[in-house]
């Protein structure tokens, strides 16, 4: 019966109609793991605990800002979308937003079939990885191009990026007035580029996998969790002095 | 008979522990049943269900991390007085001079990390396994609700050591819910109990880490267990035949695909 799960990940969710489940008894079976992940994990803490010390800086000071301020690192994706758009979507609207979709998960893919086999369908492996290249290529590339984009004559004060080059260059071309412009850039196109990227990414999955709707979440899913580490880790690793884009070891861990 | 077979003799023994170690299938089912922990267990679950690779017992570390918070928190707030800056002074008191303080310190800051990370792993391989299908569709929900309630915890609990690194991280934060449209400046009021970061806001925090937020995460997590069993335990696949449209599948199935 072990083999059970393998046979049907490389079918397809195919389990014959009434299959009945291999059962066995709580005590022993799943008691003894549970106490050895416990005694495992209490053990890890304790030794980390030994040699790893909490920080504790100076005395909380108001006048002396540390160059970065950096919030826990659970944050630092939200705190990296801060720096190509308005903080009200950074800040406020995404997270708010991110946890409605998640909630809304169980409620739109609502098929039965697939549940408890891992990514439930011989594409779901495919489809996760794919997902997470052009999640990952997408998003590293727009980090990049905003922090280095510099056109003359539209960049004139030294300013960089996607923002910048929309709120002077549309100004300029249109004769609008630059508060709007700046609109366009903090807010519009970034809320066009979370919209986009994520639904480009579902129809190409359904077009290229013929995906149904648990492959398709399985895509976006992915996306999301592609989001998360890899603004995270930038945010983390990748910036230094003043937010600036740069190499790990040139960020100075806070002092 | 030997010492411990005459103690396993007493009433007081037998007081607490109503069967014989569980090595029939009569005394397997009596242990789970007749002991308030384990009686959290079904008495038999499907093989599949117990095997590390399917749920990698994230779900149970997360527990852990919760209880191992508890117990080091306890020790933490013997000592933390949540004034500015004396919050600060405790934390230098503990490092340096409380028998176990610093390991007390590590280990909760520490286990908070690990927390956060294990509650998330947790999610996404919940996700990963299509474990929040119907029926299970609102376990998942509140399961949401936790991730958030974990995260508040270990925000909240930033703060408390009143040091430069905690309040800037602070600071960061709270200017992004500032900026909230409409209601920007009430929430940054409520939280911060004024216009900065100060002693106000280190004894909302303070509360809501040591109380509020500990206390929804004990409820949330009562609520999820028993729905865990009430849907039915751990998530098995369903039978099906892949031809078929709808054999088999439950009533919950709005029959998509
Ligand atoms: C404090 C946080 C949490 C704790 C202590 C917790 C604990 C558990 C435990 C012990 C299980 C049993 C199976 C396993 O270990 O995987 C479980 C299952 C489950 N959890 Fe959580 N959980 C937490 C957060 C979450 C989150 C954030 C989600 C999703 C958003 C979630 C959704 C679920 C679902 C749907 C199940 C049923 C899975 C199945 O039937 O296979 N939980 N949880």
């Amino acid at each position: 019966m072990a083999d059970v799960t393998e046979k049907f990940q490389q079918a397809g969710p195919k389990v014959q109609p009434g299959a009945k489940e291999e059962m066995v008894y709580t005590w022993p079976y799943l008691v003894s793991i549970e106490a050895i992940m416990a005694v495992t994990m209490i053990l890890a803490l304790t030794i980390m605990s030994t040699f790893v010390n909490a920080p504790l800086l100076d005395l909380a000071n108001a006048d002396i800002t540390p160059n970065p301020a950096k919030a826990p690192w659970y944050f630092l994706g939200l705190q990296e979308l801060l720096l190509h758009m308005h903080p009200a979507l950074a800040g406020v609207i995404v997270p708010t937003a991110a946890l409605v979709l998640l909630g809304m998960i169980p409620y739109i893919d609502r098929d039965r079939r697939g549940t408890g086999i891992w990514f439930s369908t011989k594409k779901g492996v495919p489809i996760a990885v794919f997902a997470a290249i052009y999640t990952a290529v997408i998003e590293i590339t727009l980090v990049v191009v905003d922090e280095f984009l510099i056109i003359p004559g539209i960049h004139p004060d030294g300013s960089k990026g996607i923002g910048p080059l929309l709120k002077f260059g549309l100004a300029k071309a249109f004769g609008i007035k630059e508060v709007w412009t700046a609109w366009i850039g903090e807010i519009l196109i970034p809320i066009i580029f979370m919209i986009a990227i994520p639904w480009i990414l579902a129809s190409w999955v359904k077009r290229r996998y013929k995906a149904n709707t648990r492959e398709v979440m399985i895509s976006l899913y992915t996306f999301y969790l592609t989001s998360f580490v890899v603004l995270s880790l930038i945010g983390t690793a990748f910036r230094g002095e003043s937010m600036h884009l740069m190499w790990p070891w040139q960020v100075k861990p806070p002092h | 008979m030997g010492l411990w077979a005459k103690f396993k003799n007493t009433t007081l023994y037998k007081s607490i522990y109503r069967n014989d170690y569980p090595d029939t299938p009569r005394n397997q089912v009596l242990v789970i049943l007749n002991s308030v922990v384990l009686h959290l267990h079904p008495v038999k679950l499907p093989r599949r269900a117990v095997r590390v690779s399917y749920t990698w017992g994230l779900g149970g570390l997360s527990l852990l991390m919760f209880l191992i918070l508890t117990l080091t928190g306890v020790w933490l707030m013997f000592y933390y007085v949540p004034a500015v800056p004396h919050g600060y002074q405790s934390m230098k008191f503990l490092d340096t001079n409380v028998i176990f303080g610093p390991f007390a310190r590590n280990m909760h800051r520490w286990a908070a990390h690990g927390m956060v990370i294990a509650v998330w792993l947790h999610m996404t391989r919940v996700f990963y396994t299509g474990s929040y299908k119907p029926p299970r569709e609102f376990n998942w929900v509140i399961g949401v609700v936790l991730f958030l309630v974990t995260v508040l915890l270990s925000f909240t609990g930033y703060l408390l050591p009143w040091d430069q690194l905690a309040y800037w991280a602070i600071m960061v934060g709270s200017n992004m819910a500032k900026v909230s449209p409409v209601v920007g400046t009430y929430v940054q009021q409520a939280l911060l109990g004024g216009f900065d970061i100060g002693p106000a806001t280190l004894i909302r925090w303070y509360t809501l880490h040591v109380i509020l937020l500990p206390l929804a995460c004990i409820a949330l997590m009562a609520m999820h267990f028993w729905r865990i069993r009430k849907d039915g335990g751990i998530s098995t696949p369903i039978p099906y035949d892949e031809d078929g449209e709808t054999d088999q599948l439950n009533d919950n199935n709005e029959g998509k695909s």
